[in-house]
């Protein structure tokens, strides 16, 4: 507690705030990057703890997208007048899934943040931004063994398999990142005002019946204005994209899988930097609001 | 042991943040009408000091000083508003149960919680069976912690956090985990401990934990440093100040009542 002195060499840690409330980004990172194996492990403890004490366990994991799946080819088949094939289906399921992955990432992600147990926001280091992103994780992984349920289903349908199924990798990981920015943008704002996780499943309700989800992309590709409209969703890109990945094109007219995951790759990386740069800017709140 | 550098410079630290007051005496009776308002807070105001690397500093101050947000800014859990911490070497803050998953057994929660300390997967393996050991709670290890008694919880808890070596140890007030055989062994841990760490730092609203841990002292008042250099000078002139302070309320209650 001397006057400072001079013979010390470089921080190695330095902790201070520039411009808009962030700290240097670099130094962020490396901090974040420093707990990527406690994210992984976070992740697997958080599946595990979601079926804590169900008779089935991890049979839930596959069973429940599966419910789900059924439920809407149900549902669809009412509105329709009629059940309709396999083929739709494996569509149904299919997009389902991603559907499930994509608005469980936000979910979870905003989850992390609002119900944060073992003082991982009032007294650890942990860069934020690694609880949604471990959550994401956990939402990928999910998916994954979701997949197991859909083969099946795939194959029943007579769906083959085409040269489009490449691009799930790239999907998986665009959707991911796109689940992952609007979740840090939630997160955020749901600290502010509480009522955004009220508001949120119902919104998320929403999207999902404005994406062609339990609907064909095929669907919408009239010129009228609200076929238009239609398109603008950043999900349209997304879903249509995937539709074509597990099914192959509906329509050899229509927009090219390379184009609609280019589109929903701009989108996804937009949100990801825009959710991460004010999450940064804003992630002091939580540790005193909560 | 390094001594005469630094090993933490705090230059020119204010620390806010805002906060949502409720209003009193709103009437309640308007569904729209805010009867909250935010209230910003400067919980540390300009503060600088340098800490030795070696040397093991206590804080005091009473409520609302400012000491918990200071270390947890050290820690790294709270950004600076304004100004600079630079540390050499890693921070860790003694927070028992830090990362813990209440649903996971208690082997799956010594590892969680050892990587949210920051340890490597390699040294959480390696002190596992000794965390273990340390918390004696026998077979209740493979049981989900949600069905642990608050004792055994907090004595995994404690085990936890006191098996990280870091360079900088920060120990924010009272010790407390479980029963009186385990709060002898905590404080022997902790005193362990701090024989292993470069450079502490306490924090304390007693000056006599601060003066049995630390040979120096830094007394915050509202924010903003009243006084440092030697504990016993510091905590002396703290004492003198609460006794002081008490006794100028006693003597306004008496001529309030009076």
């Amino acid at each position: 507690m001397t006057a400072p002195l001079t013979d010390n060499t470089e921080p190695p840690i330095s902790r201070r705030t520039t411009t808009l409330g962030l700290p240097p980004l670099r130094d962020y990172l490396s901090e974040a990057w420093r707990y990527r194996t406690f994210a992984w492990y976070w992740s697997k403890a958080d599946i595990k703890a979601r079926n804590f004490e169900t008779v089935l366990g991890r049979v839930w994991h596959v069973l429940n997208p599966l419910l789900f799946g059924l439920i809407y080819f149900i549902f669809v088949g009412i509105l329709s007048g009629g059940l309709g094939d396999a083929e739709r289906l494996a569509l149904i399921v299919g997009n389902l899934y991603v559907w499930m992955f994509f608005s469980g990432t936000i979910t979870t992600g905003v989850g992390t943040i609002q119900n944060a147990s073992g003082g991982l926001l009032s007294q650890s280091a942990i860069p934020r931004v690694v609880l949604p992103t471990a959550s994401a994780i956990s939402s990928i992984n999910l998916f994954l063994r979701s997949l197991i349920a859909y083969v099946p289903i795939h194959f029943l349908a007579g769906r083959g398999i085409h040269l489009e199924m490449l691009w799930i990798p790239v999907l998986i990981v665009i959707t991911a990142f796109f689940g992952l920015g609007l979740s840090l943008l939630f997160a955020v704002l749901n600290v502010y005002v509480r009522d955004v996780s009220r508001l949120l499943p119902h919104a998320l309700r929403l999207w999902l019946y404005l994406s062609p989800v339990i609907w064909a992309y095929t669907q919408v590709l009239g010129p009228s204005t609200l076929e238009t409209l239609a398109r603008i969703n950043p999900l349209y890109s997304g879903m249509a994209a995937w539709t074509i990945a597990f099914g192959g094109s509906l329509d050899p007219t229509g927009p090219s899988i390379v184009g609609l995951i280019a589109v929903f790759a701009a989108w996804s990386v937009g949100s990801l930097l825009v959710g991460f740069l004010i999450f940064v800017a804003r992630e002091d709140e939580f540790a005193v609001r909560n | 042991m390094r001594s005469g550098i630094d090993a933490i410079r705090v230059s020119d630290l204010s620390i806010s943040y805002s906060t949502v007051v409720e209003v009193p005496n709103h009437d309640g009776r308007s569904w729209f009408r805010k009867n909250t308002r935010k209230r910003e807070i400067r919980a540390v105001e300009d503060v600088s000091f340098n800490i030795r690397s070696g040397s093991a500093v206590g804080l005091v101050g009473g409520n609302g000083a400012g000491k918990s947000t200071l270390l947890k800014a050290i820690a790294g859990v709270l950004k600076p508003s304004q100004g600079q911490i630079d540390l050499w070497g890693r921070p860790h803050l003694l927070a028992p149960g830090m990362g813990f998953n209440r649903r996971l057994s208690g082997r799956e929660n010594v590892i969680l919680g050892g990587l949210a300390a920051g340890m490597p997967m390699d040294e959480v393996r390696e002190k596992q069976e000794s965390i273990i050991e340390f918390a004696d709670i026998g077979g209740f290890i493979d049981l989900p912690t949600i069905t642990y008694s608050s004792g055994m919880f907090g004595r995994l808890a404690f085990a936890v956090a006191t098996h990280v070596d870091p360079e900088i140890l920060l120990i924010d007030e009272a010790l407390s985990a479980g029963d009186a055989a385990f709060r002898n062994r905590a404080v022997e841990k902790v005193k362990d401990m701090c024989t292993a760490a470069q450079t502490i730092v306490v924090v304390s609203h007693s000056s006599s934990l601060v003066a049995e841990m630390a040979t120096e002292a830094i007394w915050l008042h509202r924010g903003k440093i009243k006084m440092s250099g030697p504990v016993n000078e510091v905590t002396g002139a703290y004492e003198e100040f609460q006794k002081v302070g008490s006794e100028t309320a006693q003597f306004d209650r008496t001529i309030a009542e009076g």
